[in-house]
């Protein structure tokens, strides 16, 4: 177990590698994608166009070796334009499945907020299901399958905000942030004459892929950090700020996250430093707080924050 | 422009620390007037220098030598004339600690010298400076020492010649600035505002001045009530002169002998000095003088002063006849040099006395009273015939007494309740004669529950008789109120009787001096001092009676028929009152004269040469187990560390890892890295390595934490894990 953890982590730390190349100054958030890809969960990032989030995906899906789609969402977009439509073909004369942007391994689906409610559905429904349904036939989606959602926090005029249920089908919330004045010259450098996506090889295949994922599955939680995550998630419910706290799926993303986390450190168990680190990406968007709190301009992840200066970290074992 | 708020804030709490300096100048003023301290001056000033080092925020290793430089100037100017530092210089301050250090261990405070009181006293500025320091500065609040300080100012004020007329208008002023000032500081520290610009300051500084100038206008200009309650100071002040046996009042006294007995009651605290020795055969009660007019509050004498200079130290006072039986016997008494006794203190039947050089002495033949020529008692030598009352004789004494006698010892004060009379009457009404009477009135008291104590006791009110006070409403008291009582009581039934002053026997001296004859020696302390009663009885005379509970008669009462017991149940009542006196008896000489055995009082019996030494080991074994368990308190990460760690290397287990790993983090909390609740193991682990500058307790954390979270244990590295942990604990612990 420790043995293949070891050398499936260094294809791992390849694929982080290969994103920090074409990516300045962004291994926080290529490392937290990273934790959705092998937790098998998907990210939704909000930030401003322009600061590298289509190029993180892109590089993602080139370092994998997977088929990369990408879906723009626009006011007119219909289901159909995602999940594929059936075709009549007239010389087989029968109708014939045209699989939609979905059907790929790694989809970007840009600009979430700006198609209507319908069509988002038929992605976040994917996305749990991990199938699509047309015409009355139920297609699997191959594994893996991982969005990356992206949406504009600047613009309402015309969106239509996701709703909190379909919110946390998303394992993490990243936001991008404007490279430093340093990283930005660096950028300017390196993509003066090539970009450098263009020299982008693949280190993992996606059967590669597959196998990690079933090691993080695999990585150990002990009983006392589970506890941890539940102490966590239980103090959001009852926190004065928070209209609706995080449900049981938010502690199940938070376990699953912390086990990719542990697993790209190089560890087969979680330490609470993982839940830790990972709880205001995790939990920050699955809660719902209350108009007070919106009035005062508390945020949702200083929520989390305070949350988790409440609950002691466990350091303490019973021994029989 | 607008000035950042440190500075500001840094000159308001200067000026609250002067005010802070103003007011204790106030404690300091009054000692000059109040006390002997002289060149205050010098004090202020030592004082000055401490809150100037306190407020310029030195660091204690600068602070600390320079208030001590302070202190060595300042004692130096003043006692010491030898060159600062030579070597007669240091000679002198040792020969004055270690003096002072023996005074202090043998509890004559008293005794220390001028120097180094002036020392504690500087030492006590010093810690002031300290104290007020934090009060005002970091503290904030300083209310309580604003107030103490009104309180201490009215009271001297009211009780001794200082005058705090103008001192309370600066104390005023003083403390309401400073007040203002710190409400204003503390509410820019609730508001957690940043800056204070110089215009806010103005803002608030304006109006605080304007209103502490109305207000000090006002109350200095305003027409002022008189006191609205009855001055308590001359009340308290003439109880307070009366202190010794006959003392009363509200407040509370020192035992002791005192002249003015006209307002009895009241508390009293024991006071153990002693007052003299005395080298006799056996003991006795020690009288000095004798009270005949009771005024409803206390005795005094009817008749004027009038002493008479005895021949040749032939004393021409007889309390009793000639046809008492008595035995020659002699004693020597010795003074205390501190003990200012005016009068000469004697046993029953005095004969002659003899000063150690050609003193002359004067008798009031009235009460007793004996005083030497210039009134300085050092020592003499008593030649006297005890008395030995044949009960007898003393119940078959007529009942016819004198004239005299009736005109001037059966006197009652005229609203005496009546009920005093009645109980009295009831308490006699079996008896058939004179010497069953005075006995059944004399164990009455402690037959029916009255109580001895010295605290709490009442003084009778504007109305209120004392013994009527006593007898029926507060049934507690201590030798005045007993004594008095058995003394009107019997007056009521026309029994004549006098009430006398004096000490009881007290106890024998460890460690006996040398002095001829065999004689023991016994320590007489002001908590001695006493009151009984003496009855008349015609051609016999003056018997004493003893009425306080838990005392004995001081007189030998013999039994020539085998009659019905008479001494001897009151004894038995007696003894219950005093468990000391069983270890008492096997002191006392055994012998002829047994019924003196049980003359040690109650109230004397904390005294007990054996309680006392007793009472110091208790001190030193509970001071030592304090110290003791203090020590192991301070160390105790020292040595839990090594009972740790031996059972870590010798139980290499899980669970034993754990302790150890929790322990290491109990000690580092107590060396100041203390881990928060939502630190994670890993996080601290870098502070602390951040701290000690390793990477050791990163190192152990990975294993404990693969312990913790993964659950496995690897036992190859416990050899290391363990040296890992005793550096860190050495570490932490060094």
């Amino acid at each position: 177990m420790k043995q293949q953890t070891f050398l499936y982590n260094s294809k791992v730390e390849k694929v982080l590698r290969n994103i920090n190349k074409v990516m300045i100054g962004k291994e926080e958030v290529a490392t937290l994608s990273l934790v959705a890809l092998l937790a098998e969960g998907h990210v939704l990032l909000e930030d401003v166009p322009g600061v590298g989030k289509t190029m993180l995906v892109r590089t993602l899906a080139k370092s994998v070796d997977c088929e990369f789609k990408r879906i723009q969402f626009t006011p007119d977009l219909l289901p159909s334009d995602v999940t594929g439509v059936s075709i009549y073909n007239p010389k087989e004369m029968e109708f014939e499945f045209r699989g939609g942007p979905i059907l790929g391994d790694i989809v970007l689906a840009d600009e979430i907020n700006r198609t209507s409610p319908k069509t988002q559905s038929s992605l976040l429904e994917a996305m749990e299901e991990m199938s699509v349904t047309v015409d009355g036939r139920t297609i699997d989606l191959s594994k893996p399958f991982f969005v990356m959602a992206t949406q504009n926090p600047i613009e309402y005029e015309g969106t239509y905000p996701l709703p909190e249920a379909q919110l946390d089908r998303f394992l993490l919330k990243l936001n991008m942030g404007y490279p430093t004045m340093d990283q930005e010259l660096e950028m300017l450098e390196r993509t003066s004459k090539e970009h450098p996506i263009q020299s982008v090889q693949a280190v993992m295949t996606k059967e590669e892929l597959n196998n990690v994922q079933k090691q993080v599955r695999e990585v150990f939680i002990d009983r006392t950090i589970q506890q941890y995550i539940v102490d966590i998630v239980t103090k959001t419910r009852t926190h004065p700020s928070v209209y609706l706290g995080v449900s049981p799926r938010g502690s199940i993303a938070l376990m699953k996250a912390a086990k990719a986390y542990a697993f790209i450190h190089d560890r087969d168990y979680v330490l609470p430093d993982d839940v830790k680190y990972l709880a205001p990406f995790v939990l920050a968007h699955r809660i719902i707080l209350n108009s007070e709190a919106k009035f005062e301009g508390i945020s949702a992840g200083s929520v989390v924050n305070q949350v988790l200066a409440d609950v002691a970290v466990p350091i303490r074992r019973e021994y029989p | 422009m607008e000035r950042s708020s440190p500075n500001v804030t840094n000159l308001y709490q200067f000026i609250v620390y002067l005010c802070g300096f103003l007011l204790f100048w106030e404690w300091l003023r009054p000692l000059s007037i109040v006390t002997d301290t002289g060149n205050l001056s010098l004090f202020v000033m030592y004082t000055a220098f401490c809150f100037l080092i306190s407020i310029l925020q030195v660091k204690w290793w600068l602070s600390i030598p320079l208030k001590l430089a302070g202190l060595i100037f300042v004692i130096d100017g003043l006692f010491i004339s030898e060159r600062l530092f030579s070597k007669a210089w240091f000679y002198l301050l040792y020969t004055h600690g270690r003096y002072n250090l023996e005074v202090i261990f043998q509890r004559d405070f008293t005794e220390m010298t001028a120097l180094f009181r002036s020392f504690l006293f500087l030492l006590l500025l010093w810690l002031m400076s300290y104290l007020l320091y934090y009060w005002f500065v970091v503290a904030k609040r300083i209310f309580l020492f604003v107030l103490l300080t009104f309180i201490y100012i009215t009271v001297l004020d009211t009780f001794t010649n200082y005058d705090a007329s103008i001192a309370i208008v600066r104390m005023f002023l003083v403390s309401l600035v400073a007040m203002g000032i710190t409400s204003h500081l503390n509410m820019v520290e609730k508001e957690s505002i940043k800056e204070i610009g110089f215009k806010r300051l103005t803002a608030w500084l304006l109006p605080l001045i304007s209103i502490i100038l109305f207000s000090t206008v006002i109350g200095y200009a305003a027409p002022k009530f008189d006191p609205q309650w009855p001055d308590p100071v001359p009340f308290i002040k003439s109880t307070a002169e009366n202190a010794g046996i006959g003392s009363g009042g509200t407040v509370v006294q020192k035992v002791g002998y005192g002249e003015d007995d006209t307002r009895l009651g009241g508390s009293f605290v024991q006071d153990y000095e002693p007052v003299f020795q005395a080298a006799v055969e056996q003991p006795n009660y020690w009288r000095i003088e004798s009270k005949d007019y009771y005024t409803g509050k206390g005795w005094e004498r009817s008749s004027k002063e009038e002493y008479v200079a005895q021949e040749d130290g032939r004393i021409q006072f007889k309390t009793f006849s000639d046809n008492v039986d008595t035995i020659p016997l002699r004693a020597l008494v010795r003074f205390d040099e501190k003990a200012k006794l005016p009068k000469v203190v004697y046993p029953y039947g005095i004969d002659t006395i003899f000063g150690t050089g050609q003193e002359t002495y004067y008798l009031d033949f009235d009460t007793g009273a004996i005083k030497e020529e210039n009134a300085k008692l050092s020592g003499y030598q008593i030649e006297y015939n005890y008395p030995s009352f044949s009960i007898d004789e003393l119940r078959g004494a007529s009942e016819e007494d004198p004239e005299e006698i009736k005109g001037k010892y059966l006197q009652l004060p005229e609203n005496l309740p009546s009920r005093v009379g009645e109980l009295a009457a009831d308490v006699i009404a079996s008896d058939d004669n004179r010497y069953d009477k005075a006995k059944a009135m004399e164990s009455y008291f402690s037959l029916n529950g009255y109580l001895y104590q010295t605290k709490g006791v009442a003084v009778p009110g504007r109305n209120e008789d004392y013994v009527d006070q006593f007898l029926f409403d507060t049934k507690v008291g201590y030798c005045d109120n007993f004594s008095t009582s058995m003394a009107i009581m019997l007056r009521t039934q026309g029994i004549p009787t006098r009430w006398v002053k004096g000490f009881t026997s007290g106890e024998i001296v460890d460690g006996q001096p040398d002095v001829p004859d065999n004689l023991t020696v016994y320590e007489i302390r002001n908590s001695n001092a006493h009151s009984w009663v003496e009855v008349y009885f015609p051609d016999i005379g003056w018997v004493p009676f003893e009425p306080t509970k838990g005392f004995s008669n001081p007189v030998d009462f013999t039994m020539e028929t085998a009659a019905e017991p008479s001494g001897q149940d009151e004894l038995t009542a007696d003894q219950e009152q005093s468990p000391e006196n069983a270890a008492q008896e096997e002191q006392d000489i055994p012998g002829k004269y047994q019924d003196f055995e049980d003359e040690t009082a109650t109230a004397s019996g904390p005294l007990d040469g054996q309680e006392t030494s007793g009472y110091w080991k208790w001190i030193i074994t509970s001071s030592l187990a304090i110290i003791i368990s203090l020590i192991l308190f301070f160390t105790r990460y020292r040595w839990m560390s090594i009972i740790m760690g031996r059972r870590f290397r010798h139980s290499k287990n899980a669970s034993a890892y754990q302790e150890a790993y929790h322990f290491l983090l109990k000690v580092l909390a107590y060396k100041g890295v203390k881990r928060d609740q939502d630190q994670t193991l890993r996080e601290y682990a870098k502070e602390v390595d951040k701290r000690y500058q390793t990477t050791d307790m990163s190192r152990l954390t990975y294993h404990y934490e693969r312990q913790l979270y993964r659950n496995d244990v690897d036992s190859t590295q416990l050899n290391k894990m363990t040296e890992l942990w005793e550096n860190l604990i050495k570490r932490s612990l060094s």
